[in-house]
């Protein structure tokens, strides 16, 4: 056996390992976040409009009303281990939602809206990047419930806890047809 | 005349209506029926809890609130009330309000112009919801074509069973003749035509975005008038009391607009989620025609049944003969 046949033969080796392990290292870097994101001061939800402007909610608290913010729930935020489903009846007799886990209930156009999960989400954290499947998220507003789940991505950092997700979701169908929900939490994360 | 050439009826005849019955259940088929024909009983479903005269009377009168509240608040703007802080805050809404009236303008006479159209077309859409149900139309075709086609068949394969079997084609041709009649087609139909050919323009996605506008620009309307310009009155002279008795088309929205929204976001939906459906029933052809489409073959049916009887000339009857050879029979040809 030559050197050189020797050398290739150590490169083929190595490499026949190292591929596999490089295509499945964020995989297996990764870990499973299990507990509650809080959703602090700063988390907004923008209507994004067919058009290309934003919708504008005069009752936002932000001074710009394109951003309408919002803050954790009863339940303290996105619980990571339960579905956090609506609550039966799901609305007032105007049209509030009455989901107060997520977040509270707040104000869209003179009607408050709420946020459900109706499967449990899977949070995923890579050195700092969070990938979140937050799939089977809803809003719901005025009697109507809008599908604005999706894969989410994010940042944590250990030491503060403190986390920031980010995706948007168009709605089909519906008085919103075509609109897209641009979401932003941050907050902290509580293992 | 031999008794055989006395019952052998013609060939032609059953041949023809063989034909028709195909066509009947081609035509459903050809037309996309199946798939179309649900859609549009779903956009009736659809448009039935809004195509009442007490619904479309409520959203007039939405219209009616929003738009006497514009007309107040730019009353309420143009004559202040005396203390100076209010008039600063009234200063300070008054471009934002004189924008929200200018959009109004365009909103009340594109918007307000719609529910004009929908409410003249509510005798329409009531003549077309009282047609039988849109599903069941590809089967008017298909089972009256499918009968036809078992009858001509039946009738070529044994011509002697023709004699009885005619008349049942002739009963299934007045059946297609009286269905129309029956479920008032001719009356009905021409109607579902005009209040499809109304919704043109309004079942789009292209008008479906302007009316969303609508909605975003009435909200931040009324907004301004909660949030900014009611508060601003408030800092003038003028008490609450005295602001509602004044300007109470101001309090009106303010009390009226969560049920407003209740009322016209279900309506935007709606409208939304029955474009698709309301193009697919628009690409059948005319409402109009429909009647015709059960007439017509009805009349050829009940003709050509009647036509069938006549009987054939000798050398035809000959090969009906028991005992001949006849090609027909033999299955040659």
């Amino acid at each position: 056996m030559t050197n050189r046949f020797k050398l290739r033969l150590i490169a083929a080796a190595v490499s026949a390992m190292a591929v596999p392990m490089v295509a499945a290292g964020p995989g297996l870097a990764a870990q499973q976040l299990h507990g509650v994101f809080h959703i602090g001061a700063g988390s907004y939800i923008r209507m994004g409009t067919p058009s290309g402007g934003f919708f504008s909610n005069p009752y936002s608290k932000d001074a710009n009303k394109t951003y309408t913010t919002f803050l954790s729930g009863g339940g303290g935020g996105i619980r990571t281990d339960v579905a956090q489903n609506a609550p039966s009846p799901a609305f007032d007799s105007h049209g509030n939602s009455l989901a107060n886990s997520i977040i509270t209930p707040t104000n869209f156009t003179g009607i408050r809206f709420g946020v459900i999960t109706t499967l449990q989400p899977k949070f995923l954290l890579s050195g700092h990047r969070i990938t979140g499947y937050l799939r089977h998220l809803y809003a719901q507003w005025n009697k109507q419930t809008f599908y604005q789940g999706s894969i989410v991505h994010g940042t944590y950092r250990r030491r503060s806890h403190h986390y920031t997700l980010t995706w948007h979701t168009e709605v089909h169908g519906g008085p919103f047809d075509g609109y897209t929900g641009y979401w932003h939490l941050q907050g902290t994360f509580s293992p | 005349m031999t008794p055989v050439e006395a019952r052998a009826p013609k060939r032609w005849p059953l041949a023809v209506l063989a034909v028709i019955g195909i066509g009947l259940i081609l035509a459903p088929v050809a037309f996309g029926m199946f798939s179309k024909a649900p859609d549009g009983a779903s956009m009736m479903t659809s448009f039935s809890p809004f195509m009442t005269r007490h619904r479309l009377d409520g959203f007039q009168a939405d219209m009616r609130d929003v738009g006497n509240a514009v007309a107040q608040g730019q009353q309420a703007i143009r004559h202040p009330g005396r203390a100076r802080g209010g008039n600063r805050l009234l200063a300070r809404v008054a471009p934002q309000f004189a924008s929200f009236a200018r959009q109004w303008r365009g909103v009340d006479s594109d918007m307000g112009g719609m529910l004009v159209k929908i409410k003249a077309n509510l005798p329409n859409y009531q003549a077309m919801a009282a047609l039988p149900s849109f599903r069941l139309f590809p089967w008017f075709f298909v089972i009256p074509g499918a009968i036809l086609l078992v009858l001509a068949a039946t009738g070529l394969a044994r011509v002697a069973a023709w004699r009885a079997l005619r008349w049942v084609a002739v009963v299934l041709g007045i059946a297609l003749v009286l269905a129309p009649v029956g479920a008032q087609m001719f009356s009905r139909a021409p109607k579902g035509a005009q209040m499809m050919s109304t919704f043109k323009t309004i079942e789009t996605r292209h008008h479906l975005r302007r009316i969303q506008g609508y909605f975003s620009e009435m909200a931040v309307g009324q907004g301004l008038v909660q949030l900014e310009l009611v508060p601003a009155l408030r800092h003038t002279d003028l008490g609450a009391a005295q602001i509602q008795a004044r300007y109470p088309a101001l309090h009106t929205l303010d009390a009226s607009w969560v049920h407003i929204l209740n009322d016209m976001t279900p309506m935007i939906a709606a409208m939304s989620n029955n474009i698709n459906d309301y193009q697919a029933i628009a690409s059948l052809p005319s409402f109009r025609l429909f009647p015709w489409f059960f007439l017509l073959p009805g009349v050829l049916v009940i003709v050509i049944a009647l036509l069938g009887d006549r009987r054939r000339g000798r050398g035809a009857a000959e090969r009906e003969r028991p005992g001949l050879f006849n090609p027909v029979n033999q299955g040659v040809t």
